[in-house]
């Protein structure tokens, strides 16, 4: 599978550090609206957010937490590793990229039946490779529920990428209306978020309802890999409050508006032919593209992607391919950050 | 009884005094589960143990933590809501440090001793209700912060603790005046002089058998995370006070 079209993202355009880092509040990020029907492209700043929204639109967001997903660890007697959790199975497991501390970073002799000891008596015992991405293991904790979170939280740090510039704490990475901890990395397109804000459209008669995806990871540390966009598999929770927030919606004629991509991949895997939603509980591989025509979601809040990025092929569901070709350019030129640090984009 | 049916709670300080018997008390009130928070593992596990005795229904999460220590805050709130699946509908603010006993003066009072007790007392609270209130806002919920005389009086001596209740006050009041509108409340509780190991501590010279059992403070605790209160934020509570009733009645008819 490839992107719908490619550019070159100069690297002083990614975000290396949050923007509270850098003099200005979550909610002041440069904002880009895309104007489905007219095409026309806007700049602006994310706290007038609210402008472009009507009474009625329901505003549809992640509440999923980030965990601290990198963990270290080292094979009795062998070696050291990085363990980057992407997904909790159903039977209890997880499957985990992991990562050689020395050398190259997958060519330490890893192989099913090792264990890998963490601090504080915790273990992972290594299984088989993922089936579909292979980069990815199944491992088995010996701790399970809370006691793991719990561990987790005790031991692990965020996922951070080489443009980070420095080991942020957790609560950078955190939305400020995270609930349940499970995301590999941050669902980003809402973390410019504020209380405050929320609030003012609230009086302004917009709603909400939150559904819950964990988040997978975002690379794979493989560029060949990477490219070649496999869908992770991801776990997602849609309740009935939810549920019956976005199909009243649809029947009174109003906009459902994803805050982030993993939101569109939750309803339009949930949704069925008469564009209901209904609450469940599922795990979904639907890798969106150019092809799929939206039952659910009318607009969409998200990041910036990067170059070959998968979540391009999804923004090709909401625009012509050539549409987003030109507002990345204008966004280029106009020096909009990348990444989950970075500015935010706006389709309706 | 049953008035907290079907109710997630969370308790800080939750090992012994005021924080054991509310625990206790809520479970006996039919609280579906109750997430126990503090530093020492042995006197959570009885306290754990009591609450199965007297109400075996109720799922008991106890995590140890040092709230003073905020990466500490974030792994209660994340393994809190791992266990309830994302909802919390009463957060009990009780976790206090006194500071140094005997008590010293401001003027003695050593910096690293400060910080740490207006870490515990001011800042983790600060924190566990940010950090909770999304899983408050959208089916409502009670936050209550305990607080003290010595809150609103400046005593000689009590130095931290008195300035951090000062703060407790200042901010449950703001948190009330920023939430206003949304479904979740904010109140906060004095509840007088306890016999407490606390208390005996910071004040060895008095008679502790003037000062009232925890088991005797509880109910307007009971009343504000029940949903009798559900009208109810804003306002400041005294325990031993015998109107408190009344304040809490006038309040609801508001």
């Amino acid at each position: 599978m490839s992107a719908p079209f490619s550019f070159t993202l100069p690297p002083e355009l990614a975000a290396d550090e949050p923007p509270e880092r850098r003099g200005i509040a979550r909610d002041q990020v440069r904002l880009l609206v895309i104007d489905r029907a007219l095409g026309e492209i806007e700049h602006t700043r994310f706290d007038r957010f609210g402008e472009f929204l009507k009474p009625g639109d329901l505003l549809v967001f992640n509440s999923s937490r980030t965990l601290p997903a990198s963990l270290s660890g080292c094979v009795e007697r062998g070696p050291c590793i990085e363990i980057r959790l992407a997904e909790h199975l159903p039977d209890g497991s997880w499957l985990a990229l992991l990562v050689c501390q020395r050398g190259d970073p997958f060519s330490c002799g890893l192989r099913p039946n090792l264990r890998i000891e963490l601090d504080e008596g915790l273990t992972a015992a290594i299984h088989e490779r993922d089936e579909r991405i292979p980069r990815l293991w199944r491992l088995s904790f010996s701790k399970s529920g809370s006691d793991l979170i719990n561990a987790f939280y005790r031991l692990g740090r965020p996922v951070r990428y080489e443009y980070v510039s420095a080991p942020w704490g957790l609560d950078y990475y955190q939305t400020v209306y995270a609930k349940e901890p499970g995301s590999a990395e941050m669902p980003s397109a809402g973390r410019a978020f504020t209380w405050k804000l929320l609030f003012d459209l609230k009086r302004r008669g917009v709603e909400t309802a939150y559904i819950v995806l964990h988040t997978s990871l975002s690379s794979y540390l493989d560029d060949a890999l990477d490219a070649q966009h496999p869908a992770s598999e991801e776990e997602y929770f849609v309740g009935e409050q939810a549920a019956e927030k976005i199909n009243s919606a649809h029947a009174r004629g109003s906009r459902v508006i994803a805050v982030g991509t993993t939101v569109v991949r939750t309803l339009e895997s949930i949704a069925d032919d008469h564009r209901l939603v209904h609450a469940g509980h599922g795990y979904t591989r639907l890798h969106i593209t150019a092809n799929h025509r939206l039952k659910v979601v009318e607009g969409l809040l998200t990041g910036l992607h990067e170059p070959e990025a998968s979540h391009l092929d999804l923004l090709a569901a909401f625009l012509p391919a050539e549409k987003i070709r030109e507002a990345y350019e204008e966004a280029v030129r106009q020096k909009y950050l990348w990444h989950e640090f970075g500015d935010l984009n706006l389709i309706l | 009884m049953n008035r907290l049916q079907g109710k997630f709670i969370l308790i800080t300080g939750a090992s012994q005094g005021l924080g054991r018997q509310l625990a206790i008390d809520f479970a006996r009130e039919g609280a579906a589960a109750i997430s126990i928070i503090a530093r020492r593992g042995d006197a959570l596990k009885r306290v754990s143990d009591s609450i199965r005795e007297v109400a075996p229904e109720t799922r008991v999460l106890s995590i140890i933590a040092d709230l003073s220590k905020e990466e500490e805050i974030e792994r209660v709130v994340a393994t809190t809501l791992n266990e309830f699946d994302g909802h919390l509908d009463v957060l009990i603010n009780n976790a206090s440090s006194i500071g140094p006993t005997p008590l010293p003066y401001l003027l003695d009072y050593p910096l690293e001793d400060f910080r740490q007790v207006i870490e515990t007392n001011l800042v983790a609270p600060f924190l566990l209700i940010k950090k909770f209130l999304p899983a408050m806002i959208e089916r409502g919920g009670s936050i209550v912060n305990v607080t003290s005389d010595a809150g609103r009086v400046g005593y000689p001596g009590w130095g931290a603790y008195g300035i951090s209740k000062f703060g407790i006050e200042g901010m449950s009041a703001t948190w009330a005046a920023e939430v206003e509108g949304s479904s979740v409340r904010v109140n906060w509780v004095d509840p007088g002089n306890m016999n407490t190991e606390m208390h005996r501590a910071a004040e060895p010279e008095e008679d502790p058998s003037e000062w009232a059992d925890p088991s005797e403070v509880t109910e307007v605790f009971i009343y504000l995370a029940s949903d009798e209160s559900k009208n109810v934020t804003g306002q400041r509570f005294e325990a031993q006070e015998e109107n408190w009733g009344q304040k809490a009645a006038a309040a609801r008819n508001k």
